[in-house]
């Protein structure tokens, strides 16, 4: 029997929040996290002593080697490639782009919507924003948009409101616009005054807030459903407030896009008297980090083509689904979890987490490790600015995305 | 590996040869990556100069390149990126952009002007990890940062509460060593702190809403700090009240402040106006150079003001917002960051009929050419925030050339023209002037000793300059770069990618203050102090960090 090792301090890349103060016990190839950790966490972190899947290239098992030629073979006849998925670290991100720029593809992550819906507001105007440390310790009124964030983010009110703020003080408000906070939010927020309006079209409650916040008045009785005065008052308070923030998860919200431009439009009209800042909601699979590698590499976001040695970028037509319409290869990338590929009619090839459920099996097929648990890596967090080193929990017997990729590219 | 460059006239103001003067050619010769003295050995590679003129790779000491504003400036501004699409070449589909370029676009266009080492001026410590990564993409650059610090909260606390010199130096050192940095940047000094208590101004003597601390207090704190853990390059400052009329007085306290001690003021240009004239915005770069003049503990560099589209990114927030109403494109993005600093992002058009933008060009110039010092003066344009650093070879020209510099101001904004000097100041640089501008004095005042040089032992990074009379024509193109002995340019065009490397600066500090470092990162930031840290194997895609072990100097 292998000893039980506790592992202190482990950093997690999941969700895109960045805890990195995880327990993880690991016994041989056995990993299991203790408290402190969410849910999605201590499921994505969880190992079993079992075999990994080998490649595969048409259904039938493969060396490495194999299937590395297989895919290298598929991607030189390539016309149209769309390197998707690209649940990756920063070595891997590197790698899909050089993958990119030796074959040509579309680069995009499979968790980009939410991420377009905010830049339609931000590349229009920009916006004001912060960081997790500002609103830990700054925010004294947080205005939370849409559903619950909980679900997905299982620790997000248990960071944003610690016990002790630097500045906040004791009188620290959330009120949610949308629907209600459930049980694991209001524990979480047990020191803060919670206050919930309930609306299904929180665009035009945002929209009413703003114009009262710029101290007119805008004509009707309710907004979305929020009665005229109750959002008079919120917007006197977010007048009052010293830093006022507002969240959303534009993923989850329908008009994510315009609850994007709403909540930036309300924090900029805040600014001019008091201090406000949006803090958008995602970062899931490290989609903020490989967005930030491509920023820098091609000069573009996510959704962008590499073809004959030029790049370009199109928030719709480089988007997976539109680009699958034109593509005849698939690259799917998902090394943080079983994330399955969208159903595709043209060859594919899968470097992908080892307990991935194909629907159909994919042309080739290389199983990879995971950042934080196989190998070290670095991820973002969501609010772009800080990063995070993932460390290895145990010894490696898959090969990274980055790894899998150069033997790829290198033949 | 032996190369020798035959033929060349050698311009090395730091050794004291000047063979553009003289007239006299003489060959280098290159072992493994280093200059070394003459000798008879047989070359593996020769490479005859005709007499071009040779000069030790570009150091450029504040251009931003990387880091967390440089890609909210290119998402912002993505018209910059379709505007100025790929370059022919055979090397990949990422370069492109030119206020904002790519990682490598930026390691190329600056190899092209023969410039091979350029220091990042704004790294956050809570975005130092990514400014590192970005900076491994740059090609054929060495590159190093100066970390933002001043206005973190830890500092303004420790301030108020009191604390010693000694507990503030371990709390720098601990930083510097934290997030691979290479020097202190201060950044409007307390001032991006109070906006975020809504303070909307900060002068050199105002407290902190919060912390009662003083912008006087956090720079001269700071001096002390870098003084007493013997890190080479002074503090580099961003003063207060950027872009603001009148705030030449706040320029010229902010010298006195000093009392001697070593200071760079960074791009002075923004930090030199007055309130005279009817427009109540005029050059105060006479005050400004006079002082500096006399005050050899002080360095500048300008922040050319160039005509064009460009975009500003700073950590300034606070100047950033107060400016946004000015931003071309409309749009701008702020952000405030981790306890620690801020950015903001204003794309900014300078355009030369506006009598502020005119004006601004006429300070810079003045500036330029008043401050008599080669050594302690840096050419500049803030890249991008005062424009792309590939008008450096027009900005060598107008330094260079009196009529075509008065031919230029003449097309400017008529009240601009009325309000400068600059068509009286008869001073051209010489070529050996810009050497040490861009060469020997910046790797001076670095504290990098084998490089800004030709002398044996200094690194072989190279570029070599056919003359020509028009000294735009001149620089715009290079005959050949050579990094670390590699030809990477050759006529122009790139050649090869080199990689360069990062450097960084390791002082001894008091490392009892890791566990108060630990305790603030668990309860206030709520990030591991551990994972804040950034190794030396993450530089470099594990190749590490050049390292410069700093001697503690007088305490």
């Amino acid at each position: 029997m292998a000893d039980v090792q506790t592992i202190e301090n482990v950093a997690c890349g999941f969700c895109g929040l960045g805890c990195d103060d995880l327990t993880v016990e690991v016994e041989g190839r056995q990993v299991r996290a203790k408290a402190p950790v969410c849910p999605e966490a201590a499921r994505l972190l969880r190992r079993l002593d079992t075999a990994d899947p080998v490649a595969r290239v048409a259904g039938e098992t493969a060396s490495e080697t194999e299937a590395a030629d297989a895919a290298r073979q598929i991607l030189a006849s390539a016309r149209a490639p769309l390197i998707g998925g690209l649940g990756v670290d920063m070595a891997g991100a590197g790698a899909a782009v050089d993958l990119a720029i030796r074959f040509g593809g579309v680069l995009d992550h499979y968790a980009s919507e939410g991420l377009f819906r905010n830049y339609a507001a931000a590349q229009r105007t920009g916006w004001l924003s912060t960081t997790l440390a500002e609103v830990r310790n700054r925010c004294d009124l947080l205005l939370v948009v849409g559903d619950d964030p909980s679900a997905t983010w299982g620790r997000l009110f248990e960071r944003f409101f610690p016990a002790t703020p630097l500045f906040a003080g004791a009188n620290r408000r959330v009120v949610f616009l949308g629907a209600a906070p459930g049980e694991k939010a209001r524990g979480q927020l047990a020191g803060a005054q919670v206050v919930h309006h309930a609306t299904e079209d929180p665009v035009a409650a945002l929209e009413a807030l703003g114009t009262l916040v710029a101290g007119r008045r805008p004509p009707g009785e309710s907004f979305g459903g929020v009665g005229a005065e109750a959002l008079a008052a919120l917007a006197e308070e977010l007048r009052n407030a010293h830093y006022a923030v507002v969240t959303w998860n534009a993923a989850d919200l329908a008009d994510g896009d315009l609850v994007a431009t709403r909540a930036t439009a309300l924090v900029d009209r805040l600014n001019v008297t008091t201090r406000a800042g949006v803090f958008p909601l995602g970062g899931r699979d490290n989609i903020i980090g490989v967005n930030q590698l491509l920023l820098w590499r091609l000069g573009y976001p996510l959704r962008s083509a590499v073809r004959g040695q030029a790049s370009s970028h199109d928030g719709t037509l480089f988007a997976t689904e539109a680009a699958l319409a034109d593509a005849d290869v698939l690259v799917w990338i998902s090394a943080f979890r079983p994330e399955p590929p969208p159903a595709f009619a043209g060859k594919v090839i899968a470097l992908a987490h080892p307990e991935t459920v194909f629907d159909k099996e994919p042309d080739v097929l290389i199983p990879v490790g995971t950042p934080g648990v196989d190998h070290a890596g670095t991820v973002f967090r969501m609010d772009s600015i800080v990063s995070l080193p993932l460390g290895a929990l145990r010894v490696a017997t898959l090969p990274s995305v980055a790894e899998a990729v150069r033997r790829i590219a290198e033949g | 590996m032996r190369l020798r460059l035959k033929g060349g006239r050698v311009l090395d103001p730091a050794n004291g040869e000047n063979g553009v003067a003289s007239g006299a050619v003489r060959d280098i010769e290159i072992e493994d990556g280093r200059i070394v003295a003459a000798t008879d050995l047989k070359a593996d590679a020769e490479y005859d100069l005709g007499g071009a003129v040779v000069m030790a790779g570009g150091i450029d000491l504040h251009s931003h390149i990387a880091g967390g504003k440089m890609n909210l400036a290119r998402l912002l501004m993505q018209e910059d990126r379709r505007a100025f699409p790929e370059m022919p070449g055979n090397f990949c589909g990422c370069g492109g952009g030119r206020a904002v370029p790519t990682a490598h676009a930026t390691g190329c266009r600056y190899a092209e002007l023969g410039y091979t080492t350029v220091f990042e001026p704004a790294m956050v410590g809570a975005n130092a990890r990514g400014a590192h990564l970005e900076m491994a993409d740059i090609p054929n650059l060495d590159t190093g940062a100066y970390l933002v610090l001043g206005n973190d909260d830890y500092f303004q606390r420790l301030l108020a509460a009191g604390a010693g010199q000694e507990q503030v130096n371990a709390y720098v050192g601990w930083m510097i060593e934290a997030t691979q940095a290479f020097a202190i940047k201060i950044v409007n000094p307390g001032g991006i702190n109070a906006f975020k208590f809504n303070a909307r101004k900060m002068d050199l003597d105002e407290a902190n809403p919060h912390y009662g601390v003083t912008p006087r207090k956090v720079l001269t704190t700071l001096i002390q700090a870098v003084t007493e853990l013997g890190i080479p390059h002074p503090i580099h400052l961003h003063g207060c009240n950027l872009g603001v009329p009148g705030n030449d007085d706040t320029t010229l306290a902010t010298m006195l402040a000093t009392e001697g001690r070593r200071l760079h003021l960074t791009h002075l240009q923004f930090h030199s106006y007055g309130t005279e004239g009817d427009r109540r915005f005029s050059s105060s770069a006479a005050r400004i150079a006079e002082m500096v003049n006399a005050n050899s503990n002080i360095s500048v560099d300008v922040g050319q003001v160039m005509f064009g589209q460009t975009i500003t990114a700073s950590a300034d927030y606070m100047s950033q917002y107060r400016n946004r109403g000015l931003a071309s494109p409309k749009k701008s993005i702020g952000m405030d960051i981790e306890l620690d600093a801020a950015c903001g992002v204003v794309p900014f058009e300078y355009k030369d009929k506006s009598f502020v933008n005119a004006l601004q060009w006429a300070i810079g110039l003045e500036l330029f050419l008043l401050v008599e010092d080669p050594w302690r003066i840096f050419l500049t344009t803030d890249h991008p925030n005062g424009g792309p650093f590939t008008t450096y070879p027009h900005l060598i020209r107008l330094l260079m050339d009196r009529d075509f510099r008065n031919a230029q101001l003449a097309t400017l904004n008529k009240a601009a023209q009325a309000h400068t000097l600059l068509g009286q100041i008869t001073r051209e640089y010489t070529l050996e002037e810009i050497a040490i501008l861009t060469r020997a004095a910046p790797a001076r005042i670095l504290g990098l000793t084998d490089k800004g040089h030709l002398g044996p032992g200094a690194v072989a990074d190279i570029a070599v300059h056919t003359e020509d009379a028009d000294r735009e024509a001149m620089f715009s193109t290079t005959r050949m770069v050579f990094k670390n002995g590699r030809l990477i340019v050759k006529d122009g065009v790139v050649v090869e990618l080199a990689q360069g490397t990062t450097h960084v600066a390791r002082p001894e500090f008091d490392r009892s203050v890791e566990k108060d470092m630990q305790r603030w990162f668990d309860e206030a930031v709520g990030l591991k102090a551990r994972h804040f840290r950034i190794s030396d194997g993450e530089l470099r895609g594990g190749a590490g960090p050049t390292i410069l072990k700093c001697e503690g100097g007088a305490s």
